[in-house]
This record gives structure tokens, sequence and C-alpha cells, in this order.
């Protein structure tokens, strides 16, 4: 029974990861053409979850059409955030935009305390019943979330490798000079690329609220962790890194809490972490520059 | 066709442009020697946009393009094939090229264009759904190219295409330069290689330490004074 046990919280922690993939690709997409950490992302889409909640109450629509709302919601609040934290601010200070994202994670974190009164607020679940497949059942809600988390990468590789936009945010990465002498203008595929990791970012927002069924701002620190942990742990920049990764740590996490328990649980993330920092320091798909 | 008037561009407070006047003749191949450091890079990138200027002109076809994006600068038919290449390593040779026309809307015209680089340049249709990063330096080099001409320029601007390549190579880059001139692009090149440049060029200018010092007709004059100063920047009297 404790294997099937421990079977079951290693596919709900999958299933689960998949939210912090996507917030994992996030981290990576600004990375990849901006060679910047945003500290603001995972506030800013626990905002667009908010948001969206918002806008769903505001609008009367039916409560699965919260995820489009905070996805639309996470990519305004994604584009705000290129033009609060890096487009005003001299990027040739490398202290400054990692600042300016701090400050914003902060100030998204008090007015989301400000405004909800620190109170948690409910949050729509969708599916909430059990599936079963043979002798596992999972959860209904879970197999949700992660559908809609595969739906949304596999919409965001198409935009990458088959669209001319996508191109040129490839382009922007790999050779940033060589892309302009193409015509590609930098700040215009900057822009486009916080507004597509914050549209997903939205969305992981509000799986995440749904799969729990409350947001809380309590959520922000944890899911900033854990974004950064998958970001590493999948190497900064590879999408495919950062999807593997955030399934790994879902799982790896559920395991920890199942055999040490929720308290404990953190700990042996950030443990992980180390592991992946002392031995595979380029993570898991990065390009890895070796150790000195 | 190009015309630089009197061009400074500086790196912080240090200019590495100290003035620059020269042009570029339509239909014909100009070229600019000089030692390392000398500022052709730079003066390079910021005649197609990536550097800005402090102060002159820059004027393509009586316009002036100075200050402007590269982005408007591509669109008016100006291109450059940069120092080093750079490809993008982890694209396809055939994305690399559709890069390269970026800004144009045509995608017919697109489509045929990539496959008259492949008729033109056969070991790229070879190779097109290879990675551009794991192609030999020479391949590279015919790749920057193909994909500069995929904005269909009226200028191309060609930075030391022959560095790092093998002599047999080296050959085949110029006698790609020469055909490009008699489809009627004007190219503006930069060499290390004075020998070779020297060669196809019609018109050339020395430059040294940010100023042009000399500007003349292959042929006419001694070239292996205009050698020795762009192999080993010595300072002599004025030719
Ligand atoms: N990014 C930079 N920052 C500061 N100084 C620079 C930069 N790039 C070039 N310089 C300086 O500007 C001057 C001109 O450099 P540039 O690269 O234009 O020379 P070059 O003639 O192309 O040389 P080479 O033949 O070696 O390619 C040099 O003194 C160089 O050190
Ligand atoms: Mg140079």
């Amino acid at each position: 029974m404790l294997f099937i046990d421990l079977l079951q919280s290693i596919a709900d922690g999958l299933l689960f990861g998949a939210t912090y993939s996507l917030i994992g690709i996030g981290f990576t997409l600004v990375f990849g053409v901006m060679h910047k950490i945003n500290m603001a992302y995972a506030a800013a889409s626990v905002a667009g979850a908010y948001a969206g909640l918002t806008l769903l109450k505001l609008a009367g629509l039916p409560p699965l059409l919260v995820i489009i709302m905070a996805c639309l919601a996470g990519a305004v609040f994604g584009l705000l955030t290129y033009v609060l934290c890096f487009w005003l601010i001299p990027l040739s200070h490398p202290l400054a935009t990692l600042m300016s994202t701090v400050g914003m994670l902060l100030l998204i974190d008090e007015i989301v305390v400000h405004l909800t009164a620190g109170m948690p607020v409910n949050y729509p679940t969708v599916m909430g019943g059990m599936v079963s497949l043979g002798s596992f059942l999972l959860r209904g809600d879970l197999m949700f979330i992660f559908t809609i988390a595969v739906l949304a990468m596999a919409a965001l590789m198409y935009l990458i490798y088959r669209t001319r936009l996508g191109l040129a945010t490839r382009a922007v990465s790999q050779q940033p000079v060589a892309a302009q002498l193409c015509g590609m203008r930098l700040g215009q595929v900057n822009a486009l690329t916080f507004t597509i990791s914050g549209a997903l970012g939205g969305i992981a927002g509000s799986l995440i609220g749904s799969a729990v069924g409350l947001l809380s701002p309590l959520l922000i620190a944890p899911l900033t962790v854990k974004g950064l942990i998958v970001t590493v742990i999948g190497g900064l920049g590879s999408i495919p890194g950062a999807i593997i990764a955030g399934l790994l740590v879902g799982a790896a996490e559920n395991v920890f809490q199942f055999v040490r328990g929720v308290t404990e649980r953190d700990i042996y993330v950030m443990l992980l972490l180390f592991v992946f920092l002392v031995f595979r320091p380029g993570g898991i798909l990065g390009a890895d520059p070796g150790r000195n | 066709m190009l015309q630089v008037s009197d061009v400074e561009t500086a790196y912080g407070k240090i200019k590495a442009l100290k003035g620059v006047s020269l042009s570029a003749a339509k239909g014909r191949i100009t070229c600019l020697l000089g030692p390392n450091g000398a500022g052709k890079t730079t003066l390079m990138y910021t005649i197609a946009g990536i550097l800005r200027p402090l102060r002159g002109s820059i004027r393509l076809d009586g316009q002036e393009i100075a200050g402007l994006t590269s982005a408007a600068i591509v669109s008016r038919g100006l291109a450059l094939v940069p120092e080093n290449r750079l490809v993008f390593p982890q694209m396809s040779v055939k994305e690399n090229l559709e890069a390269g026309a970026y800004r144009r809307k045509d995608a017919a015209g697109i489509a045929e264009d990539i496959a008259r680089m492949y008729a033109r340049f056969p070991r790229l249709q070879e190779r097109r759904e290879q990675l551009a990063g794991t192609l030999s330096g020479g391949e590279q080099q015919m790749l920057a190219v193909a994909r500069a001409l995929m904005s269909r320029p009226r200028i191309l601007l060609m930075d030391e295409p022959s560095l790092g390549l093998a002599p047999m190579i080296v050959e085949e880059v110029f006698s790609i330069i020469k055909s490009l001139n008699r489809d009627g692009v004007t190219i503006f090149l930069v060499e290390q290689n004075a020998h070779m440049a020297l060669g196809v060029a019609h018109h050339f200018y020395l430059m040294e330490q940010g100023r042009v010092t000399f500007s003349g007709e292959p042929g006419k004059l001694a070239e292996d004074e205009v050698i020795q100063r762009a192999y080993l920047g010595t300072r002599r009297a004025s030719a």
C-alpha cells in the first residue's frame, strides 16, 4: 500500500509540476533574450491570477474562463514589468534591473496584501472529481491543470519555432547584433518576450489557484523560489530543460512531503537545488561552461 | 552611393572614429584597409546602425541614414556581413536565410531568393537543415553572405570576410565578391588581406587610428607601401 501511495504522490507531483514548468519557462525566456533575471515574475503571475478572477467576476463569465482572463492580465503585467523595470532603466548597469525587479516583486506583494486585506480568496476549481486510470486514481483537477499547461507549452513552441516573431526571438537570444543587422528590433522582441512570458505566468498562477482552491499572497515567495530552482535545474535559457525540471521539482517536492511531511518539504527542495549547483551548475540541458 | 562625412563614434569617452570621410561608388568595389584597432569594424557598425555616431553624416543615395535604427537601414537596401560572421548557431541554415529576409513580406519572393542562394552556394543547400553553429568556418562565411543578400541589398558591406579561412576558401570568397559585383551589387569591403583585396577593388582607403590616411586606386601607387602600413601600422610621412 505504501508503494502505491508513493507512486500516487509522484503522479500528483508530476501533474502539478507542469505549473512550475510554466514559471520556469517564463524566467528562461526572458533570460534568453535579455540575459537578465526578472525577479518579479512569479509575483506578477500571482497578480495575474488575482486580476483574472476579478475580471471574471466583473464580466460575469463562467468559472472555466478564469484561465483566459488570467492569461490576458498576466500578459499586461508582463509588458508592464518590461516597461517599468527594463525599458526605463539603463541596461548597462548589471545590478540596476535586478534591483528594479526585486522592487517590483515587493511592490506587487504589498499591493496584493493591501487589496485583499491579507486574506486568501477562494478560487474556482475545475473538475474536482477523481479520474481512474487502471489501478490509479488521479485527481481530476490536477489532470486538468496538466492538460492546460501542456497546451500552453505547445502553443509557445509553435510560436517560437514556427512563426516570424518566434524566429526573431530566437535570433535575438542567439546573436543580438546579427539579429539587428537582419532588421529585428531589440526593444520590440524584448517587449514581446515579456508579454508572452507574462501570459504563461498568468495561466500558471490561475492553475495553481484552482488546484489549491484559493489564492494568497503567501504563494508569491515560494513560487518565486521554485521558479528560480526550476530555471537553474533546467539550465538557464533552455525551454525543454525548464519543462523537465518543473515536472521533476513538482514530483520531488510531493515525495518529500509524503516521506517527511509538509513542514520539512521545502528544506529538501532547497537541498536538491544545492546538489544541482554543485554537480551540474549549468542545469540538465543548459550549456555547461564547466567548472573552474 | 554611400557617403560618409566627418563621422565620429566613441565607446564611452574613447573616440574610435575621429572624423572619417569616405565614399563608395555605385556598382563598384570599394575597399577599406587598416591595421588592427584602426576602427574599421566601428565604422561598419556605425554605417549599419548598430552604433550611433556622435557627429557626422552618412548618406545612402543622398538620404541621411546616420542615427536611424539598423532595421530602417536594412529596409533602405544596405546590408552588412559582420566580422566573425555571427550566424545564428542554434538555427538551421534555412532559418538563418529566413532571418535575413526578416523585413520582407513577400513570401513567394523570399522562397525564390532562398532557392537562388542555394544555387549560388550549393554547399548551403546540402546542409540546409543543419544547425549553423556546426558548419565549417568557410560555410559559415557563405551563410553570412547569403543571409545578408536575403534582404536584397543594393549595397553590401563586408567586414573581413576572409578572416580565419584557408587560402582556397579565401579565393572562393573573393570570387563570390566579384560575381556579386558583376550582378550589380555595390560592395564596400573591409580587409586585412590587402593583397587579395587590392586585386578586386576599384578604389581603396587606408585607415589608421580612427582616421582615413590614404585613398587611391590599386596599382597606381606603391602597393607595398600601402600593404606595409595596413599590416604593420607603421607611421611614415604621408604617401
Ligand atoms: N565594445 C568596445 N568597447 C570599447 N572599445 C572598443 C569596443 N570595440 C572596439 N573598441 C576599440 O575601438 C578601436 C577600434 O576598434 P575596431 O574593432 O573598430 O578596429 P578594427 O579596425 O576593426 O580592428 P580589427 O582589424 O582588429 O578588426 C580599438 O581601439 C578598440 O579597442
Ligand atoms: Mg574589425
